[in-house]
């Protein structure tokens, strides 16, 4: 439970509130489509408004993230979006393959929704081609993934961010701010168990006293790789869903949780370690909790 | 040659270590027949790649590569291995030529990959998912029974520094935490 000498960057993506110091907004949570197999759209309306409806009991903001395999699913999942998020909330976009991702953001520009579109991500392994594309359809907000595959410590995280780690010819947060992102987030790429996946979650406040960007990590993706749970099936989802209050222990913004059938235990979960930190640093560090802060919710 | 022979952990399962052959199976249900020297998943461009390197050259019993299945999208490793046993790396350790999409190889030497090089040599079987024909050609490259490569070569993972207290690059090497939680940078 932490509190920065940095000032911290607070980003407003379409009414969604992010970053700060340790106590004040509420952690942003991702919740993952279409992982899997061929999207179900049908099935996914509810699971979207199960999200927001959770987000409303706990105070928890929510951004829901899409994820695109392939390049028959475009149209389909972004007109899906554009019918079920509601029309002044913000998304995010998932996507792997970076000429897909091309595709996508031309689309979305087509749609004028890139406003609302969180880009998920940047990192690495960036194409030239990608940056033309972002440079033409610049989405307002950005995740930079900060992965390193030759030092996955806090420092080699720190070391993509400023100067591409001899990966790339820039340093990320030089590229962002040449294609004159608006928001930044920044994941701390959270690696398999064995991998250092510890420090994705040291790397938190490490960032954020670095840079004072929101940042945040997909730390369930290190219980989704496990093979030692398998002997522990029973608790494979409360492993995955409880590993996101780390975040916030930490000092964090934000929770890329994975699949979104699993919102019904993460947002208790990490609501509640919100009003933990919440409680001391206001009174450690006098940070007051904003008015939807699930703290709030709590002593209603 | 037990599991515990095979320096880098991973999903692998290894089986008849006098083999010449080891399977890389990509995105299907399939598990090649007990013969073969070792068999595994593969899912990262990178730190996978270098994982079954590492592993492949340690047994110099093995000789080929089987590659099948479908090649996981977006990150192409089943392409970038390819690629690294047809290229190798340039000077910023990408794998030439590689579609995946961080396909850098950092954790293992350079003398490793020329050995991966020199020693396996790659069946591509991407995108064949029958598993007859997969079989097939592991029958084949068993019958061709290729010599030994010679010793074993044991790749040491490069290390990344390790932290003290003193050490500027140590875990939160960059900001010291007072008791009641402040958080300041190192030296300021």
């Amino acid at each position: 439970m932490f509190s920065f000498t940095k000032e911290q960057k607070i980003n407003d993506i379409s009414g969604i509130i992010i970053g700060g110091q340790p106590g004040i907004y509420p952690t942003v949570l991702f919740g993952g489509f279409f992982f899997k197999g061929v999207p179900d759209y049908e099935s996914s309306k509810k699971l979207i408004k199960n999200m927001y409806d959770l987000s409303n009991k706990t105070g928890n903001p929510v951004i829901p993230d899409f994820f695109i395999k392939k390049k028959n699913y475009i149209e389909d999942t972004i007109n899906f979006i554009i019918d079920n998020v509601p029309k002044d909330k913000p998304f995010s976009i998932d996507i792997i393959e970076p000429d897909l991702k091309i595709e996508v953001l031309s689309y979305l520009n087509e749609k004028n929704i890139l406003t609302r579109t969180v880009y998920n991500s940047i990192h690495v392994g960036i194409t030239d081609e990608e940056i033309n594309a972002l440079k033409k359809f610049t989405p307002n907000t950005v995740i930079l993934v900060a992965f390193n595959p030759k030092d996955k410590s806090p420092d080699g995280k720190i070391e993509v961010l400023e100067n591409g780690a001899n990966l790339t010819n820039i340093g990320l947060l030089a590229l962002v701010k040449e294609l004159k992102i608006k928001n930044v987030l920044v994941d701390t790429a959270a690696m398999a168990p064995g991998d250092n996946s510890g420090a994705s979650i040291a790397a938190i406040p490490v960032i954020k006293e670095e840079y004072g960007y929101p940042t945040g990590c997909a730390i369930h993706n290190v219980v989704e790789k496990s093979n030692w749970l398998k002997d522990f099936n029973n608790a494979r989802k409360t492993v995955d869903a409880s590993s996101n209050m780390n975040i916030s222990l930490f000092g964090g913004d934000f929770a890329i949780y994975g699949p979104v059938e699993n919102s019904d235990l993460v947002f208790p979960i990490v609501a509640w370690q919100d009003i933990l930190v919440s409680e001391y640093t206001e009174n450690y560090f006098g940070t007051k909790p904003v008015e939807f802060h699930p703290r709030r919710k709590l002593f209603r | 040659m037990i599991k515990e022979y095979y320096p880098w952990s991973g999903e692998f399962t290894a089986c008849n270590s006098n083999s010449c052959v080891a399977v890389v199976i990509l995105n299907i249900e399939y598990t090649p027949p007990d013969k073969v020297a070792i068999y595994g998943p593969l899912k990262t461009e990178n730190i996978g790649i270098e994982k079954i390197v590492a592993n492949l050259i340690s047994n110099p019993n093995i000789r080929f590569l089987v590659i099948c299945g479908e090649d996981i999208r977006g990150h192409k490793s089943g392409s970038s291995i390819v690629a690294l046993n047809k290229n190798g790396i340039d000077a910023k350790n990408r794998i030439i030529d590689a579609p995946g999409a961080i396909p850098y190889i950092e954790n293992i030497d350079k003398k490793a990959i020329d050995r991966f090089q020199s020693q396996i040599e790659i069946i591509n079987l991407i995108g064949e998912t029958n598993k007859e024909i997969i079989d097939k050609s592991i029958e084949k490259c068993i019958e061709e029974s290729p010599p030994s490569f010679g010793k074993s070569y044991i790749s040491i993972r490069i290390k990344q520094k390790t932290a003290s207290l003193d050490d500027k690059r140590a875990l939160h090497s960059k900001i010291v935490l007072g008791y009641l939680g402040n958080v300041k940078k190192r030296g300021e």
